[in-house]
Formats: C-alpha cells, sequence, structure tokens
C-alpha cells in the first residue's frame, strides 16, 4: 500500500471505532437515565452499613463504601503475597522432586500435579473450605494454645486467622504450586546434560552441585514463567467471593447489590487490577535485574 | 536363577528409592503416609460414604434441567462433537472430509443451537433449562471456535506495519490479560444489557459465550503470536520469491505453521477454558458445578460435600485429561507430517 493509502485506512477504523463506542456510549447514557442512576463517584462516601468480618485496619458499617473498598484491597494483598510466598516454597519442593532421583517422589509428585491441574480452582476452593474447615470438628488439633485448628479457622502463636482465609491460602498456594513446579520443571530441564555431568566430575556434591551450577542456569528460564504464574494467583484471587472472603471484589459485588453502581463499581475493580499488575510485574522485574546483573549465587 | 534375578530387583530398588539417607527417610515416611492415607479412604469409601447423592442425579449433571423426553437431543450433539473430534484427530482417508473439517466444526455451533433451543419441528426449550456437562460443553466449544479466528486475527494485528491497528490491539491484548476472568464474566453478565439499545436482550448464556470469547482470545492472541515469531524469516522470503502475494503468505505459510508451533499452549488454553466456565456457577449459571452447588443445597443431600465435589472433580479430570492426550497425539502425528 502506498504512503497516503494507508494513513487513509487507518483514519477510518479510528472513525470506525469512535462510531462504536459513541453507540455504546449513548446506550449507556439513555439506560442510565432510564434506570434514574446517573454516573458519579459521589457515593463513595457515604455510609457502607455491611460488616466485614475480615479487616486490616479498623472498620465498622458506618464508615464509607471508600474505607470498605480499601479494606477489601488490603484483604486481597494479604491473600495474594501469603500464597505467593507458600506457592513458590510448595512449587519449589515439588518442581524438585520431579525432577529429582527418587521414584517414589517422583511418581507422587507427577500424580499432584496432574489432579491439581486438570481440576478446576473454583471447585477445588469450595473443597477446602467446606470439606476442609468446616467440615473439621470443634476441636481437630489442640496443642495447649500454640497450634489449633478447627472448623473456625486456624489459630497459630496468637496469630488466629479464619477458616475462608486459610481456606484461600491453601487453595490458592496448592493450585498455582502445581504451575509453578512444572516452571521450575522446565527451567531445569532446559539447563544442557553437560553442565550436570560436569560439576558431577568436579566432584561437587549433588546439593552442591544444584545449588552453585544448575539453579543460576536456570533461573533465566524460570523468572518469566514465575511471574505469569504470580499474575495468575493474583487474578485467581477474586475467587474468593464463593467461600464469602471479602477480597476485592466480594465487596465491589456487595456495593453493586446495595447501590446498583455496576458501571463504576467496574472501573474501579479495573483500576484495582491494573495497580496490582504493575506491582507485581515490577517486583519480578526488579528480581530478574537482580539476578540478571551479577549470578549472585556464585 | 532365581535369586540372581530376586537380588537384581533390590539392587534395583535401591538404586531408585534408597540411594542415600535423606532418600532412605523420605521413601520410608512417603510409604508410611500413603499407607495410612489410602487405609483411611478406603475406610471411608466401603463404610461411610453415601454415593446415592450422585446415583439418583446423574440426570441432572447430564443434562440439568431440560425436560426428560428431549434429552436425545443434547446427547446427539455431544455424540456428533465427539465424532468429529475424533475425525480430527485420527485422519480419515477420505480427501473430501479432510478437507471439510474446518466447515464441519463450524457448524458444531448452529447445529448446537438447533437441537438445544428446538424450533424447526423441535419442541423449543428455554435456555434457563440448560445445565449440567451440557450447558459447560456448550460454553467451552462455542467460545473457542470464536475465540480462535479472532484470537489469530489479533495477533496478525499486533503484529502489522500500521500503527493505528497494532496500537489498538496491543492494548486490548494487554488489558484483557491483566483482568481477571471473574470480571470479564460479570460484564457480560451484568453491564452488557446496560450497552444495549432498548428493547434488544441477548441471553445469558450467549452473553457469558461472549464475555469467554472476549477474554480467552486475548490469550490465544499471545500465543499464535508466539508461534508467529518462531517461524524463521527465510520461509516468508522463499515464499515470496516463489510469488506468493500477502494473503496466500498469511494462508499458507503463517497460520498453519504457527497453529502447530502454538499447538500445546492452545491446548492448554482450551483445557483451562473447559475448567474455567465453571466460574459461571457464582454468575447464577447452573453448569455442571453449578449443578453440584444446588444439588448440595438440597436438604435431601445436606453435608455430602465429599461425595460430590469427588464425583465432579473426577468428572472434570477425566475430561480434560482426554483433551490433553488427544492434542499430544496431535501434536506427534503433526510433528511425522
Amino acid at each position: 500500500m502506498k504512503g497516503d493509502k494507508i494513513i487513509f485506512f487507518q483514519i477510518i477504523i479510528i472513525l470506525l471505532l469512535i462510531c462504536l463506542f459513541g453507540f455504546l456510549i449513548n446506550n449507556l447514557i439513555i439506560n442510565l437515565i432510564r434506570t434514574d442512576l446517573g454516573f458519579n463517584f459521589s457515593w463513595l462516601l457515604k455510609p457502607a452499613s455491611f460488616a466485614l468480618a475480615e479487616h486490616a485496619l479498623p472498620y465498622s458499617p458506618s464508615d464509607s463504601y471508600a474505607w470498605a473498598l480499601l479494606i477489601g484491597w488490603l484483604n486481597s494483598l494479604k491473600v495474594i503475597f501469603v500464597s505467593l510466598f507458600l506457592s513458590t516454597i510448595l512449587g519449589i519442593i515439588i518442581g524438585l522432586s520431579r525432577t529429582g532421583n527418587n521414584v517414589l517422589l517422583k511418581i507422587i509428585s507427577s500424580f499432584y500435579i496432574t489432579i491439581i491441574r486438570q481440576t478446576p480452582l473454583l471447585l477445588q476452593l469450595m473443597f477446602w473450605y467446606f470439606v476442609g474447615f468446616l467440615g473439621l470438628k470443634n476441636n481437630f488439633i489442640n496443642f495447649t494454645n500454640l497450634l489449633k485448628i478447627n472448623n473456625q479457622g486456624i489459630e497459630f502463636l496468637g496469630l488466629s486467622l479464619t477458616s475462608e482465609f486459610s481456606a484461600l491460602i491453601i487453595g490458592l498456594s496448592v493450585f498455582t504450586s502445581a504451575f509453578i513446579a512444572e516452571v521450575i520443571r522446565g527451567g531445569i530441564i532446559s539447563v544442557p546434560k553437560g553442565q550436570w555431568e560436569s560439576f558431577r566430575s568436579l566432584g561437587l556434591s549433588e546439593r552442591n552441585g544444584l545449588i552453585r551450577v544448575i539453579i543460576p542456569q536456570a533461573l533465566p528460564a524460570i523468572i518469566p514463567g514465575l511471574t505469569s504464574q504470580y499474575l495468575n494467583l493474583a487474578k485467581n484471587s477474586t475467587l474468593a467471593i464463593a467461600i464469602g472472603y471479602s477480597d476485592i471484589y466480594a465487596i465491589n459485588d456487595t456495593i453493586i447489590n446495595q447501590t446498583g453502581r455496576a458501571i463504576e463499581c467496574f472501573i474501579i475493580l479495573l483500576l484495582t487490577f491494573l495497580i496490582l499488575n504493575l506491582l507485581i510485574t515490577n517486583l519480578m522485574e526488579t528480581i530478574n535485574k537482580f539476578i540478571n546483573k551479577k549470578n549472585f549465587l556464585y | 536363577m532365581h535369586t540372581k534375578k530376586i537380588k537384581k530387583y533390590i539392587k534395583k530398588i535401591r538404586e531408585i528409592l534408597f540411594f542415600n539417607s535423606l532418600n532412605n527417610f523420605l521413601t520410608i515416611l512417603l510409604i508410611f503416609t500413603i499407607f495410612l492415607l489410602s487405609l483411611q479412604s478406603f475406610s471411608w469409601f466401603i463404610f461411610n460414604s453415601k454415593w446415592s447423592v450422585v446415583t439418583t442425579n446423574i440426570p441432572l449433571f447430564a443434562f440439568g434441567t431440560f425436560p426428560e423426553s428431549q434429552r436425545w437431543r443434547p446427547i446427539t450433539w455431544i455424540i456428533s462433537l465427539l465424532l468429529i473430534s475424533v475425525l480430527s484427530i485420527i485422519p480419515p482417508k477420505w480427501k473430501w472430509l479432510r478437507k471439510n473439517l474446518l466447515i464441519a466444526w463450524i457448524g458444531m455451533i448452529p447445529l448446537g443451537i438447533f437441537l438445544l433451543y428446538g424450533g424447526l419441528g423441535l419442541q423449543s426449550v428455554m435456555s434457563r433449562n440448560f445445565g449440567g456437562l451440557t450447558l459447560t460443553i456448550l460454553l467451552t466449544i462455542c467460545s473457542s471456535i470464536f475465540a480462535l479466528p479472532i484470537g489469530i486475527g489479533l495477533a496478525f494485528c499486533r503484529q502489522s506495519s500500521l500503527f493505528v491497528v497494532k496500537k489498538l490491539s496491543s492494548i486490548y491484548i494487554d488489558s484483557m490479560r491483566a483482568v481477571p476472568l471473574i470480571a470479564v464474566l460479570f460484564f457480560g453478565q451484568l453491564l452488557i444489557p446496560l450497552f444495549l439499545p432498548l428493547g434488544l436482550e441477548i441471553d445469558r448464556v450467549w452473553r457469558a459465550i461472549f464475555a469467554f470469547t472476549l477474554f480467552v482470545s486475548a490469550y490465544i492472541a499471545e500465543d499464535i503470536r508466539g508461534g508467529l515469531q518462531a517461524i524463521p524469516n527465510t520461509q516468508i522470503e522463499s515464499a515470496k520469491s516463489l510469488g506468493l502475494n500477502q494473503l496466500q503468505i498469511i494462508r499458507f505459510i503463517l497460520i498453519p505453521q504457527s497453529l502447530q508451533i502454538a499447538l500445546p499452549a492452545l491446548t492448554n488454553q482450551a483445557i483451562g477454558l473447559f475448567q474455567n466456565t465453571s466460574l459461571m456457577s457464582i454468575l447464577g449459571l447452573v453448569e455442571l458445578l453449578g449443578i453440584g452447588r444446588s444439588i448440595l443445597a438440597n436438604p435431601k443431600f445436606i453435608g455430602q460435600y465429599i461425595e460430590v465435589y469427588i464425583w465432579l472433580a473426577s468428572v472434570y479430570w477425566i475430561i480434560c485429561t482426554i483433551l490433553a492426550l488427544m492434542a499430544k497425539y496431535l501434536e506427534k502425528r503433526l510433528k511425522i507430517a
């Protein structure tokens, strides 16, 4: 195509898109006027008048909607970062046992991975909540105030976690760990076989060789996969609503049910996830740079 | 002779299970735990489990509240889907059939709509009576058939030399991939009606399919783009020197090769989509998981979570595993061809 033609073509595309959006927004305005809702954010300052079982900062039903949303965001962050940590540890253990020499461990870990990966996360979360926690007896485990696990949740050294939070953490970590294990296995496989043979012939022990030779070389292949798994984890944490944990999505849902402000809440939800994504991507990029700068493990 | 064999086995077992102190410990611990766990689950299975919650509700799990006399319709549709997937994996001898497989796949959607909704001589069934595995399959098949061409288009747009096209498609892909699926589905169920002109209404099932298509096409686009980038430039140059024009290069060189490279990733997307249709149970459609939830809410079956969840998990697991195996077989066959 010639230069003029290209510009003409692109202008037409833009015009068509503007027409489409104009049509949709026009419909939206008509519908909002018809339902007498309008579009504004002034309701954010009104009292929320719903209770939240879980809040990191002080909260009461007389606080504003905006405050409730912030609490929900903090709840989401809490879940995401705790399960990010747990799933990484679990994923590394399973990934390493999948690549290791012990056949029994290999069989068990591949069993674990196929079961976890081929069933829906939502089903797993419900399982952990309704069977894993609500199905427990009143005193399932009780070690003299040190560790208590029962249908109310987990209490550990004075730190008490509700059953919703614990079930969500366990479900998300277990689900994500199966994917992280595959990422780790892929990374370790990507290191050429010769590297294993050469560290063995240099007389390094199996564990030393893994830590000092194999893992530093596997990391560049692992980090991008890990990043996308972490992003998936953050997105999957919105399934909390199914087991009644008040994360950002659940609180938005409650607010929509109360006020009917679907469009505004949806915009807030999108912005929240934009921020969350940027947070995680930047974090992982910093880690990536740190690794690439100097092979710190040597 | 015998002792030699046994000695050999023992040596082998020592090599794979007990080769140092840490592994000795681990293996014994694992065997012990597995033994305890299987003993417990076995005794639960024999003495405590009541499978009537599953066996009496099999029709519900399969068809939802689809009218009993009309159940042959979803069955016919699912069987024809199975047939056509077998045909696409094990290629038939007849060339005309092989050439028309694509058309047959696309034809599955109107066939499904006709068989499920009725009309034209069949008794019409409302979409609120769809449910169970039938609805899960309907959502999966329709969304994936719609999302694949859109995803391919988006992938090419993202590589386009036209600035506007490139920017717009990257914005679409990146923003879709940043948002959780449940938000997109929520958009489909609650917000789409707000964007439509007065009087025009779309069925809930089709709003869900629309939302799934929007979401999955962005992911497919990225997978296809990965495939496109893996095709060496010499392919395009040699196609050009053969005198193929741009459209022919895309149609005969780029799309087939990128699809083949992206096949494992696309399989994962299909499996993910199949699993993610379960999210619709939160948003009010009674697909497989939704049926499970509503059965558990029935006072007659109260508290029988484990049986229902194990049943649902095995259905999902079996179908996903079959999908994965079929894709693996197809991959192998394409590599030889």
